[in-house]
């Protein structure tokens, strides 16, 4: 009985680790979502770009003989979530904003445009092959009977927690205290009235996007840490999984971005457990569907009235 | 002014004629294309099969070529990826390229071999080793590895008179590489009488196998056998090892390589590899190592020797027969023996090498190999 609970446990915990990081990138989806009503397909490539500098970061360090983590995880952190933000504003401005208020097909083609661009453009410059990087944070926790199946939380599984729970409370913070949190709620609520009321909406929207790349490059640092690899690639299939987890959640929705991301994770982590591993995309994709038929605005979004 | 005009056209017409000359010269070139993948994942196992090729076609040519005819070598890059492969196949037919070495993964070599086949075009291939491809009558595929089918049983009887381990886990990518072995892997298993207690696939690609190593734990798994490629066994290694999952694992050899190192660090330590006899210990071979070092390139590598030997049988079996008829090469092929740095080697009729055997060796945590005892 008690092997079952810690396996359960520890599957838990699996699922929780890796849908917190799928719920960071998320929540940059359902965002930009909320406020423009439009899927920022280039998302998922300022998630691979915190991964690549978040590495160039703990290289660094470790060259100039730096390894106290602390230091080298904030310095890693900070540094890929100024240059991610970097991107993300670039983004809205390039492949955004001189195509805003024209037919919603073109930004949309722009956004791919701009992944295709950053993918390859990080291949030129990074080279073609994976990187990869040795575990800077090793060990963790173990209980459980000693002769029998232990449940273990390793320290970065406790990092990513923290680190997510950490960033999900600031951002929350954020929208519903600060003034530019308010300005955010009325351009999505109504772009255009929000513009007769003084709000500077091109700054409104030109945050949402900064604030989405600086959480998926907190994503990308801790998962980059995690993995210990990374290519021009991995912004593709991460993008996948947090599209599904906002659409999931219902996009346009804070904590449906959240709550969409840790169930992903935990349907991923126990079709592994139970059944087999090679269905544990098609479990993650079949609940989509399953929801999308009975609930087409996801878990927690709400019914569009007139915004499309 | 008018005299520096003057001065630019004649460098200009100058440089025209020697270009000019310079593609003529060309023209009398025997290609060798050499497919597989330069970029993604598996680029390692790339950079062994264009050393090795390269290293041969210089060699070759240094020796004055095929019966006077210099060869070339032109690499094309299907990345590991079947429709990639496809598309350098009919490039490949478009350029007019008669030879092939490649292409590496088995996934990529069968559907490009279709392709080759209809065109008549020769493949080697110096590193696939899913026994499928050689098992369909066609006449154009040579490999100069070993298969699957014999991988399989070598690694299976290691595991079952060595380790004896009692409860064995066989996971594979579901690619057609990965699987095979690890089917190969598990009958033999089975035949020994070995208890293999979970049989699983995973998605290639696929980065967090925490979940999987849980499952591994609770059923209290002793020796982990992995069918498939190192991105994915170095992550297994790497989430074991935080896990505190000490079992031992194995692979076949697509997972040596030095990235696994880079990738799992200390974790690596003790990984058991089937792999290609390191034809680079070999005496009569520390010339051609001497050279490769020369160059500063690793001859170490599990398919840098069965690349420069795929380039060299081809050489032979032109100046053998003096003609750059597949049809007449692909007899010639499999009716002789061929002096290799791998050996005398000779071919059967499906194009499967006669008597080749892995070997297991002990992956280290620094990216050598040491052979076990």
């Amino acid at each position: 009985m008690l092997e079952v609970t810690l396996y359960f446990l520890q599957q838990l915990i699996n699922g929780i680790t890796i849908g917190s990081t799928y719920a960071l990138i998320a929540i940059g989806y359902t965002m930009v979502y909320g406020i423009i009503g439009m899927i920022n397909f280039a998302h998922g490539e300022v998630y691979m770009i915190g991964t690549y500098i978040a590495f160039m970061a703990i290289t660094g360090l470790a060259m100039l003989g730096i390894d106290f983590l602390p230091i080298v995880f904030a310095v890693a952190l900070i540094s890929s979530m100024l240059v991610s933000s970097t991107f993300g504003l670039a983004i809205e401005r390039v492949a955004y904003r001189p195509l805003r208020g024209g037919n919603r097909l073109i930004p949309l083609i722009s956004a791919i445009g701009m992944s295709f661009f950053l993918q390859n453009y990080v291949r030129i410059s990074q080279g073609a092959r994976d990187i990869a990087m040795p575990s800077v944070v090793t060990g963790g926790w173990n209980f459980g009977p000693e002769d029998g199946f232990q449940a273990s939380v390793s320290y970065m599984q406790i990092i990513i927690f923290v680190v997510t729970v950490i960033s999900m409370t600031a951002l929350t913070l954020f929208i519903n205290r600060s003034r530019l949190g308010r300005a955010c709620r009325a351009t999505a609520q109504d772009l255009k009235m929000a513009g007769l009321l003084g709000i500077n909406t091109n700054n409104v929207i030109a945050a949402t996007f900064v604030i989405g790349a600086a959480l998926a490059a907190v994503a990308g640092t801790l998962l980059g840490m995690y993995y210990g690899v990374a290519n021009a690639y991995i912004g593709f299939i991460a993008g996948l999984k947090a599209f599904t987890a906002a659409v999931l959640g219902g996009i346009g929705s804070l904590p449906g971005a959240m709550l969409g991301g840790l169930i992903l994770g935990i349907a991923e982590s126990m079709t592994a457990a139970y059944f087999s591993t090679e269905y544990k995309d098609v479990v993650s994709f079949g609940l989509l569907v399953l929801i999308l038929l009975f609930k087409p605005t996801g878990i927690l979004g709400k019914p569009e009235v007139e915004k499309i | 002014m008018k005299k520096k005009v003057a001065q630019k056209v004649l460098g200009l017409s100058a440089s025209v004629l020697l270009a000019g000359s310079f593609s003529l010269a060309n023209a009398e070139t025997i290609k060798i294309a050499i497919a597989g993948p330069q970029t993604g994942d598996v680029a390692q196992y790339g950079d062994m099969q264009v050393i090795g090729a390269e290293m041969a076609v210089e060699q070759i040519n240094a020796a004055g070529g095929v019966n006077g005819d210099k060869l070339e070598a032109i690499r094309y890059d299907d990345a590991c990826e079947p429709k990639q492969a496809v598309a350098v196949a009919n490039k490949i037919v478009n350029d007019g390229i008669k030879f092939v070495v490649g292409h590496l993964c088995s996934g990529s070599t069968q559907p490009a071999s279709d392709v080759y086949e209809d065109e008549g075009i020769l493949v080697i291939t110096p590193a696939s080793t899913s026994p499928e491809i050689t098992q369909r009558g066609y006449t154009m595929i040579f490999r100069t590895i070993g298969l699957d089918s014999h991988q399989g049983p070598t690694a299976g009887r290691f595991i079952a008179e060595t380790i004896k381990p009692s409860n064995v886990a066989v996971i594979h990518d579901k690619q057609q590489y990965g699987e095979g072995i690890a089917t190969a892997v598990k009958k033999t298993l089975e035949e020994k009488g070995v208890n293999v207690a979970l049989f699983e696939g995973v998605n290639k690609g696929d980065k967090d196998f925490s979940p999987l190593i849980a499952k591994l734990q609770k059923e209290k798994i002793d020796f982990v056998y992995y069918g498939g490629y190192h991105p994915e066994l170095g992550q297994m290694l790497r989430q074991a090892s935080e896990k505190g999952f000490d079992a031992k694992f194995m692979g076949p050899e697509g997972v040596g390589n030095k990235d696994i190192s880079q990738i799992a660090g200390e974790a690596s330590e003790g990984l058991l590899v089937t792999l290609p006899p390191a034809f680079d210990q070999r005496p009569e071979n520390q010339d051609l190592v001497k050279a490769f070092k020369a160059k500063s390139q690793d001859p170490s590598g599990a398919f840098v020797m069965t690349s420069y030997t795929a380039v060299k049988v081809i050489a032979d079996a032109i100046a053998g027969t003096d003609s750059q008829e597949t049809d007449a090469i692909q007899d010639y092929l499999r009716s002789n023996t061929f002096t290799t740095p791998m050996g005398k080697i000779s071919f059967d009729d499906k194009g499967d090498l006669k008597g080749f055997d892995f070997e297991v060796y002990t992956w280290h945590a620094d990216g050598s190999k040491s052979t076990v005892n």
